[in-house]
């Protein structure tokens, strides 16, 4: 693997995570974060979405009426969208109900469409799809975070399965019912962001 | 090619817009069988939760089958008009069919569950109506003196979260219905879902959520409109507690529109 495809693969991880840097996506991450399962499975989901729209619309870039284009990036999005929604209904049908409307709103994440109109019109299919999987990657991670923080102080689960013993409890500790609501979310990616530009101080505005 | 003339850009539109529904309507309509039998999954897990048969991690569609006496339709008379074959449940999507026949005035096929509880027979009515956003719906489950609520369920499409949602989550909105009654002299009133806090002591009555007042109305006019409903098949199998159910009464009705 060269170091162009390394860096078009790595870069939104971390150095330019979209949710952290660029700033897009915040909406679902504050409503998706509640408990892992949720948040790793819209993860997946913004994966797969915006991994094959931009392969999808690399495909066709060279073909697409450029009036059109942002109509033209929809329909792909949102067939895209459609079908991860279909499939969850089928196959995990109780995920696919407590993530209700955000896997349709995938389709307003911007992050799939700033992906496409930033790279996929002028990159080559391969490349696209990997910088979609990336940034969806960027995101998940992100998600994964912060709803592995919120599940465990808000519920004191992690999947749904109790890892604060009892003997806790009886001691007086209480679960932190501010961390299941939305607020604590932007607070925790607050603190993400927090942490990640003391690391990378280039991210400093002077 | 000029990939900006008016020519091109139509073509293309309408090509890639059937493309699209193509793959579309092919994905759709290879999944339906699953996704329906997920949401009969569903609808046979919320039924037995109001009878109060549902535990955690128990297997829905076992338990229903295990427990149940029958199933059947009834129109707005009291009469059986029709079984449910086994395993066969009436999903929203029906519900909500038979909601616009009850709206329209014109006749209607009602399912009745019937299970076994602790040997009593417990009988689940649905209930369909229009929340604020979206649809509501629920279950009521009456003891066998047809009279008492054993337990209740209620999901929705869309209601506010944390709000009209909590109709379905909030554990003590739907404990509060149980030993409560639907009838009041003998008529069907159903239960009044009150603002501000039932009077003491109404059987009649529960609390509202504060903050949802339109889908704590909806509610309350959803269940009256459909118990009111099923108020001739009420008073025909209601008997007083304690005694043995309407069961055989209704059985043998049923079992003379049932030829085998």
């Amino acid at each position: 693997m060269d170091a162009n495809m390394k860096e078009t693969l790595l870069k939104p991880i971390f150095k330019g995570n979209p949710i952290t840097v660029l700033v897009l996506g915040i909406c679902s991450s504050l409503a998706v974060t509640v408990q892992l399962q949720g948040a790793l499975v819209m993860a997946l989901s913004v994966i797969i979405v915006t991994g094959l729209s931009s392969f999808v619309v690399s495909l066709l870039r060279n073909t697409i009426p450029n009036r059109i284009r942002i109509i033209v990036q929809l329909v792909v999005v949102a067939m895209m969208v459609i079908l991860v929604d279909q499939v969850l209904k089928a196959f995990a049908y109780s995920v696919s109900k407590t993530l209700s409307v955000y896997i349709g709103l995938i389709i307003t994440n911007c992050i799939v469409m700033g992906r496409i109109e930033a790279f996929a019109l002028g990159n080559k299919p391969i490349p696209s799809l990997l910088d979609g999987l990336a940034n969806g990657a960027g995101y998940g991670l992100i998600l994964v975070v912060v709803a592995f923080v919120r599940e465990l102080l808000g519920s004191g689960t992690i999947f749904g399965l109790r890892v604060i013993p009892q003997f806790i409890y009886d001691a007086g500790y209480v679960n932190n019912g501010l961390m299941i609501l939305p607020p604590m979310a932007l607070i925790l990616l607050g603190c993400v962001i927090w942490i990640q530009r003391s690391i990378q101080k280039d991210l400093q505005e002077k | 090619m000029n990939t900006n003339s008016n020519t091109y850009t139509v073509v293309y539109s309408t090509i890639l817009v059937m493309v699209v529904a193509a793959v579309l309507a092919f994905a759709a309509s290879s999944l339906k069988s699953r996704q329906d039998d997920n949401v009969k999954a569903e609808t046979i897990s919320k039924i037995i939760t109001a009878a109060g048969l549902y535990e955690d991690g128990c297997d829905a569609k076992t338990v229903y089958s295990q427990n149940l006496v029958e199933a059947f339709l009834v129109d707005a008379a009291g009469e059986p008009v029709g079984k449910l074959a086994e395993g066969e449940v009436k999903v929203t999507s029906d519900l909500k069919a038979e909601n616009d026949n009850i709206k329209a005035g014109k006749s209607v096929k009602l399912p009745v569950y019937k299970f076994n509880v602790n040997n009593e027979v417990i009988t689940v009515l649905p209930c369909y109506g229009a929340g604020l956003w979206g649809p509501i719906w629920g279950y009521v489950a009456l003891k066998p003196d047809m009279n008492t609520i054993a337990g209740v369920v209620f999901d929705h499409k869309g209601e506010t979260p944390g709000l009209g949602a909590k109709i379905a989550t909030e554990p003590w909105f739907r404990e509060q219905f149980a030993g409560k009654q639907i009838a009041k002299n003998g008529e069907v009133v159903a239960v009044s879902i009150i603002k501000g806090g039932a009077p003491k002591g109404d059987i009649n009555a529960v609390d509202a959520i504060s903050g949802a007042t339109i889908t704590s109305q909806a509610l309350d006019a959803t269940l009256k409109i459909w118990l009111g409903q099923y108020k001739e098949y009420i008073a025909k199998c209601a008997q007083p507690a304690g005694e043995d159910c309407c069961e055989d009464e209704c059985e043998c009705e049923t079992s003379e529109n049932q030829e085998d």
